[in-house]
């Protein structure tokens, strides 16, 4: 029996669909794969605004899921700040159970971001990827025009862009189920549109090993 | 939107649980602190402007400038005086490497910062007691050789770090190049004197007549003084070595300017004069002649052009106005006539090398040229004369041997000015002798206390050039003139060719400046925080602020900011003071049972937990 919740912190706007798409991609992979699963937006969070920090979430189960309702996660297994100045903002931690894993998207070492955790206890392990360098990124917030979003909203930016996963997300999935394998990883790879970066995340991953919890 | 999980501050008292206060509208930002939108910290980083780079002396020129603006004279004086000891020397003779360096030159003309400069020092000099303020003394002797701007820049500092300093000066009135090499129509001698005074009122001793290796002995500046600055300048004149250069009527350039600002020239010049060399020194000797009676004035240069002469392009300008004559592309290879000059022989020369100061090949293949004139100023370079230096502190090709502190081997003697810098490349002029006496005082203070010497370094680290500025703030503006006398009055009496600004003109040519690199106090980031999250007591330099709980890094200030000093810096490179923020946003403890047992514990909590 086991039940584990993954959030995902972003930015608003100019990364709200790489957090969208890791939590929709682990959780169907999750279903095909016969678990229960949901994946969410935060309900206050919207509507977003450029930059300002918004949450994802995914909850995988092997039963059904009893606070099905309950609209955020109260205390996330997984975490993955897709941007690395996150990692000062506030307590994203907060409910952490021990052996809890971090995933940052950054060109820093695990060994830098570590004085920016707040309580790093609660952590089994923290993974530090250098997801926008394998995925080749532009910033979104200067190729907004050309997409033909306004910095407002995101409103239909889903529906314009049918590809999952074809940036940042690929390369930070691919640590979250490396990292955690609480999905195959044969379910989930043909998913991603970008499965370069993907494989290539595989390899690029910065691990550091905290606290093991015991069992 | 939803409040639930909001962290509440101490002063919203919770009336009951699970519901938040409205915030009011004077603390209404407190409650949604947007900090943790950033991921770039806009920072305040003064940076090097160009013209303070550039001076020799590193003059706070921007500061000056800065409290010229505002009015602040005497405070803009004695920012100047830090570094400079006479800006109304400088501000008449300086070739000002500032305005050359001038961002605004790219952009329209360059200030006129020796014009400001000159206003600033003409205003101390009406002072009846100056700013500068002499040490606690310390009890330590040290003698200056030479009171030139190098010697004198040295003693006024060190008079200013407590020391009782002595100047030993050759000739009967101290100023060294400043009254002997500049002449009365670029520097009146009564500005001169009074600057003297200042420095005598400083506490610093002058003996005139005094010469070193003659009057004064090495062994005695050893033994009765503590530390020693050798500031003795290029005495000994440079010959062309032609045939009778040795005959009546041969000048040499420095001491024909030394003995008329000295008064003590007997010098007669002849209707027709030839003025022999291409730079600064050659200019204004051949100035000086027609003032000194000479009508008909020719400058024989070797260079092939007016362009490649190494001299100030605007007294060149100046001096062709007043009517002097150019002669490219010849070098003297004889002084003919019996007993008195009635010509010399020209010859076509070139520079060997790229640079004018390679050697002078001259074509003695080619026919002689005769050209007529009573009298020849030699001007073509000067040497330092220390036969009295004992020869261990001399280098190989004669001259000093220092190290890069000025220090002499492991004495106590130092030594600044155009005697140590001759060869090194750099032009040698007032200001930056008067740089090298300054850092020399600093360094042998060091050393007299017994601490470390440490290289020259630039405190700040970055150059401004326009890129990092924003120019639309800008409006073009032409650079104010000074008037000068119509050359054809000017160019028969010793009145001062360059006349000074009006306090109207000063303060408008003040105003011109960009600032480069450093806060000016424009408020124009405080304006444009769309937050606003700038704060600032009041508007000076320095006590401008950012709320980092607030900012977001939206980047407008850096933008807008004019002058470049706002910089973003990525939010990781602080790794100290991480500010950690409970926000409406922050994650809710889930089901309101819950938030209400939390809120009930949030007096036990700290208010914010970092």
């Amino acid at each position: 029996m086991s039940y584990t919740e993954l959030t995902v912190w972003t930015r608003g706007i100019i990364m709200d669909k790489e957090g969208r798409d890791i939590v929709n991609s682990v959780a169907a992979s999750a279903r095909q794969e016969g678990k229960y699963a949901q994946a969410m937006e935060n309900y206050v969070d919207n509507p977003d605004r450029t930059n300002a920090p918004t949450r994802k979430y995914c909850r995988i189960s092997d039963h059904e899921i009893e606070n099905a309702l309950t609209y955020e996660n109260e205390q996330p297994n997984i975490l993955v700040l897709v941007e690395e100045t996150m990692v000062k903002g506030w307590d994203y931690l907060r409910g952490m159970p021990p052996g809890g894993t971090l995933i940052i998207n950054t060109h820093y070492t695990p060994e830098y971001m570590i004085r920016f955790v707040p309580g790093p206890e609660r952590l089994a392990q923290l993974v530090c990827v250098d997801a926008a360098k394998l995925a080749d990124h532009k910033w979104l917030y200067y190729r907004l025009g050309e997409l033909g979003l306004d910095r407002l909203s995101t409103e239909g930016a889903a529906e314009r862009s049918k590809a999952v996963a074809p940036d940042i997300a690929a390369p930070l999935i691919a640590a979250v189920v490396k990292t955690t394998g609480i999905v195959k990883m044969e379910t989930i790879e043909p998913m991603i549109s970008n499965k370069h970066a993907f494989r290539a995340a595989l390899d690029e991953l910065h691990i550091m090993p905290l606290n093991p919890v015991t069992a | 939107m939803s409040t639930k999980g909001t962290h509440i501050p101490d002063w919203l008292k919770v009336p009951f649980a699970g519901i938040t206060p409205a915030p009011t509208q004077e603390k209404g930002q407190d409650l949604f602190p947007t900090g943790n939108w950033r991921a770039i910290r806009p920072v305040y980083r003064d940076k090097m402007p160009p013209c303070n780079n550039a001076c020799g002396t590193n003059e706070k020129i921007q500061g000056y400038l800065d409290l010229v603006k505002r009015g602040k004279y005497l405070d803009a004086y004695a920012l100047i005086k830090e570094d400079m000891p006479f800006p109304s020397v400088t501000g008449r003779v300086c070739y000002h490497p500032c305005e050359q360096a001038c961002n605004r030159g790219q952009y329209d003309e360059a200030i006129s910062i020796r014009a400001v400069e000159r206003f600033l020092g003409d205003l101390g000099q009406a002072l009846p007691h100056d700013v500068v303020k002499p040490g606690k003394p310390n009890g330590k002797k040290v003698a200056v050789v030479g009171s030139g701007p190098a010697g004198h820049s040295a003693a006024y500092q060190l008079a200013r770090l407590g020391y009782a300093v002595t100047i030993f000066e050759k000739s009967p009135k101290a100023g060294g190049l400043n009254r002997g090499g500049i002449p009365d129509w670029v520097l009146p001698q009564k500005v001169l004197d009074r600057e003297i005074e200042r420095l005598i009122e400083l506490g610093v001793t002058i003996k005139t007549n005094t010469e070193v290796g003659k009057d004064v002995t090495w062994d005695e500046l050893k033994k009765n003084y503590d530390a020693c600055v050798l500031a003795v300048g290029l005495i000994d004149s440079r010959g062309v070595g032609a045939e009778g250069e040795n005959k009546a009527g041969v000048i040499y350039g420095l001491p024909f300017l030394r003995d008329i600002g000295m008064g003590t020239s007997k010098v007669k010049l002849g209707r027709k004069v030839a003025v022999i060399g291409g730079g600064n020194t050659a200019i204004d000797c051949a100035r000086e002649a027609l003032r000194q009676g000479a009508e008909e004035v020719t400058m024989i240069t070797v260079e092939g052009n007016a362009d490649e002469m190494p001299c100030m392009a605007e007294d060149l300008h100046d001096m062709l106005e007043e009517g002097v004559q150019l002669l490219h592309g010849r070098a003297v290879t004889a002084v003919l006539g019996n007993g008195k000059i009635d010509a010399l022989q020209l010859h076509p020369a070139r520079f060997s090398g790229a640079i004018n100061a390679s050697p002078i090949t001259i074509d003695k293949q080619a026919a002689a040229e005769k050209f007529q004139a009573e009298n020849v100023i030699i001007a073509v370079g000067q040497s330092a004369s220390l036969g009295w230096l004992p020869a261990e502190f001399k280098n190989e090709r004669g001259l000093l041997k220092i190290d890069r502190f000025g220090r002499l081997g492991n004495t106590n003697f130092f030594a600044a000015g155009d005697v140590v810098q001759v060869g090194s490349g750099q032009p040698l002029m007032v200001v930056n002798a008067v740089g090298d006496g300054k850092r020399v005082a600093f360094n042998l203070d060091k050393v007299l206390r017994a601490e470390p010497l440490q290289p020259r370094t630039i405190p700040l680290d970055v150059i401004t050039d326009l890129n990092r500025m924003n120019m639309t703030y800008f409006p073009h503006f032409a650079r104010v003139q000074q008037a000068m006398l119509p050359p054809t009055s000017r160019k028969r009496t010793q009145d001062e060719v360059i006349q000074a600004l009006s306090e109207h003109q000063a303060v408008e040519e003040a105003n011109r400046c960009f600032s480069c690199g450093t806060c000016n106090a424009c408020d124009n980031c405080y304006l444009v925080c769309p937050e606003p999250c700038i704060v600032r007591p009041e508007r000076s330099n320095g006590l401008y602020k950012i709320l980092v709980n607030y900012c977001k890094g939206c980047r407008v200030c850096i933008e807008e900011c004019p002058t470049g000093c706002l910089e973003g810096v990525p939010e990781l490179d602080f790794d100290t003071g991480v500010t950690r923020m409970d926000t409406a946003f922050a994650i809710s403890p889930g089901l309101h049972g819950r938030q209400a047992a939390e809120l009930a514990n949030l007096a036990d909590r700290p208010a914010k937990q970092i």
